[in-house]
């Protein structure tokens, strides 16, 4: 690959100001926003079941301008520090995405999905910030959607290539931009000044050798990436599952039981986002008037 | 002030108007769409922000004045509202927090003036901190005495963060500074959530700050600013400290002494029954429950209610 064309990728990539979400979140969440009896803590919630706002409140709060810089990584903190009118704010500037594809909402429910897994096994393995681990499985592939939007042309090449070729979405990344996504949302994260404990999960996340200060979280996250995939149950536009580093495995510890139990949890809240998939689907229908009686 | 927000079509009514606040140093950027507009004031706030009544259809106006004012609470960044003179008498200035207005079409002189002025109004009105940008010594005061003075009964709230000297000294001034913003943001965002109506929120000076409620909204306010507090404290201390669940410091005297994470007191002074006349009397009082909860573990709220 020449230089001066991965040079090129890497500018605008970085120079990415503002990524789009699904339609149905924000529908919702400016519903939320003009009842007077909704609380912070209503809208945080919502707000931390999407991975793209969850990740533009981070920005947000670790700017420079709050004072926080690399310090916030908890969703609740940002919300409580920021409060209700800027959050308000936050959706207000929210974008959504002019043509809604099916991979999107699969890359929205995968990120929900391995947020899940993440926080079973943190708490499972008893670690001290299960929520802040969560947090990085829930924003790990926002270098994918940087990717989709700024060069839309390379996105569909790779798209190509996975189903053609048979290879990874990550191999093919490499391929055709020299770059992979989890290197991009890394970037990503550092230019927006999150936590150091907040990007190297997401940076990671196919290689948790790489990691240096946060090994243990991001080998929770490449096991929540791989387990959700395993799972079927949803597969972040990429269909071939990833492998297992055993590295990483061995650094979780988890025997046999307890790897059963996780699963099972994990089975138990996944219908819970599945609801919250549909709830978001419907609204979005709704919005767009598709749902409408005849 | 170099950076101005110009929300809206008719207000820059010609290019001479542009280019004559761009030649006094002033850098323009114009923004007609309310998103676009509010997404500049969340990531990269203005120095000043005009805008104009309809801006970007009916109702959106307050939007983003609504959205500057939050994100700009403790800036107090200057907000100018262009509108036409047939608009004038119906504007609810309480519903419209802008600090200036301007009639349309707006002269390009007039223009001028008006942001000079605003520059002016900022610095003159400046008792605020400079760190948390709350209103400072002189505004707390006279807000007390309006309180003193009003009918309704008002909590006077003192807080102040437990070892917080230790904290400067183990974590160093800057870490020490983001903790008082913390405090600062928590305290406007709570006030503002649960008792907007007849409040105040000031900055005394390093870790002291003053908020005032009405009489009912006292305990909920004060509750839900410890319970942020402490959900929020983790993301600034030491994985070690926190696992340690304290740290050793000096005290003032010089000695090794274990002391416990940081934490908030608040001393309640309330207004009820009117038994204060001046503003000393009800720092006094806050005073003796200061030391009281301060006495305490962890973080607490004393409520006095005693007569004087």
């Amino acid at each position: 690959m020449e230089t001066d064309k991965k040079e090129y990728f890497r500018k605008t990539l970085r120079e990415i100001k503002n990524l789009p979400t699904l339609p149905g979140i924000v529908t919702k969440l400016t519903k939320m926003a003009e009842d007077p009896d909704t609380t912070t803590e209503q809208m945080g919630k919502v707000i931390s079941k999407d991975h793209i706002l969850a990740a533009k409140l981070l920005r947000l709060v670790n700017s420079a301008f709050y004072g926080f810089p690399q310090r916030i990584s908890s969703l609740n903190s940002a919300i409580i520090l920021l409060g209700f009118n800027v959050i308000k704010s936050l959706i207000i500037s929210a974008s959504i995405f002019e043509i809604m594809e099916d991979q999107d909402v699969e890359l929205w429910e995968h990120s929900l999905g391995c947020a899940v897994v993440c926080s079973v096994v943190a708490k499972r393995l008893g670690l001290s910030d299960p929520e802040e681990i969560s947090t990085a499985g829930l924003i790990h592939d926002i270098g994918k959607v940087a990717i989709k939007m700024e060069l839309p042309q390379e996105y569909e090449e790779i798209n190509r290539m996975v189903q053609e070729e048979h290879v990874s979405r990550f191999t093919a990344e490499r391929k055709i931009l020299g770059l992979d996504h989890a290197e991009v949302g890394g970037w990503l994260a550092k230019r927006w000044n999150l936590p150091n404990k907040l990007i190297e999960p997401i940076s990671c996340h196919h290689d948790p050798r790489l990691a240096k200060n946060e090994q243990l979280s991001s080998a929770v996250v490449h096991f929540g990436n791989i387990v959700i995939r395993g799972m079927g149950y949803c597969h972040g536009d990429d269909i071939w599952v990833p492998p297992m580093s055993q590295r990483a495995y061995r650094l979780l510890d988890l025997s046999a039981v307890d790897i059963d139990e996780i699963l099972d949890e994990i089975e138990d809240k996944l219908w819970d986002v599945k609801g919250f998939s549909l709830e978001i689907q419907s609204e979005q229908n709704a919005a767009s008037g598709e749902d409408c009686p005849p | 002030m170099q950076r101005i927000l110009v929300a809206g079509d008719t207000i820059l009514h010609t290019p001479a108007s542009k280019l004559i606040i761009e030649a006094m140093g002033y850098q323009i950027i114009t923004s007609s769409r309310l998103q676009d507009a509010v997404s500049l004031i969340l990531e990269d706030p203005p120095d000043l922000l005009i805008t104009e009544k309809g801006f970007a259809g009916g109702g959106h106006d307050l939007d983003l004045i609504t959205a500057a004012k939050a994100c700009l609470q403790k800036a107090n960044i200057p907000i100018l509202l262009a509108l036409n003179d047939s608009e004038l008498s119906g504007v609810d200035w309480d519903l419209f927090p802008v600090d200036d207005f301007m009639i349309k079409p707006v002269l390009p002189e007039v223009l001028l003036a008006r942001i000079e002025l605003a520059q002016s109004r900022l610095i003159r009105v400046f008792d605020n901190n400079p760190l948390s940008r709350l209103p400072g010594n002189t505004s707390i005061l006279r807000a007390i005495q309006k309180t003193i003075d009003s009918e309704e009964p008002h909590g006077v709230c003192y807080i102040d963060i437990d070892n917080f000297k230790p904290y400067n000294d183990r974590y160093g001034f800057s870490r020490g500074d983001e903790v008082l913003l913390m405090v600062a943001r928590l305290t406007v965002n709570v006030v503002e959530e649960n008792a907007r109506n007849g409040s105040f929120v000031g900055h005394v000076g390093g870790d002291d700050f003053v908020f005032i409620v009405r009489e009912e909204h006292i305990d909920t306010v004060c509750q839900r600013l410890i319970a942020n507090f402490e959900r929020v404290k983790n993301m600034f201390l030491s994985p070690e400290d926190i696992a340690a669940g304290c740290f050793i410091g000096e005290d003032r005297q010089g000695n090794r002494t274990e002391f416990e994470l940081l934490s908030l007191s608040v001393a309640v002074v309330t207004t009820a029954g009117n038994k204060y006349k001046h503003y000393g009397e009800i720092s006094a009082t806050a005073s003796q429950i200061k030391h009281y909860t301060k006495s305490l573990p962890g973080s607490n709220y004393v409520i006095d209610r005693r007569n004087p």
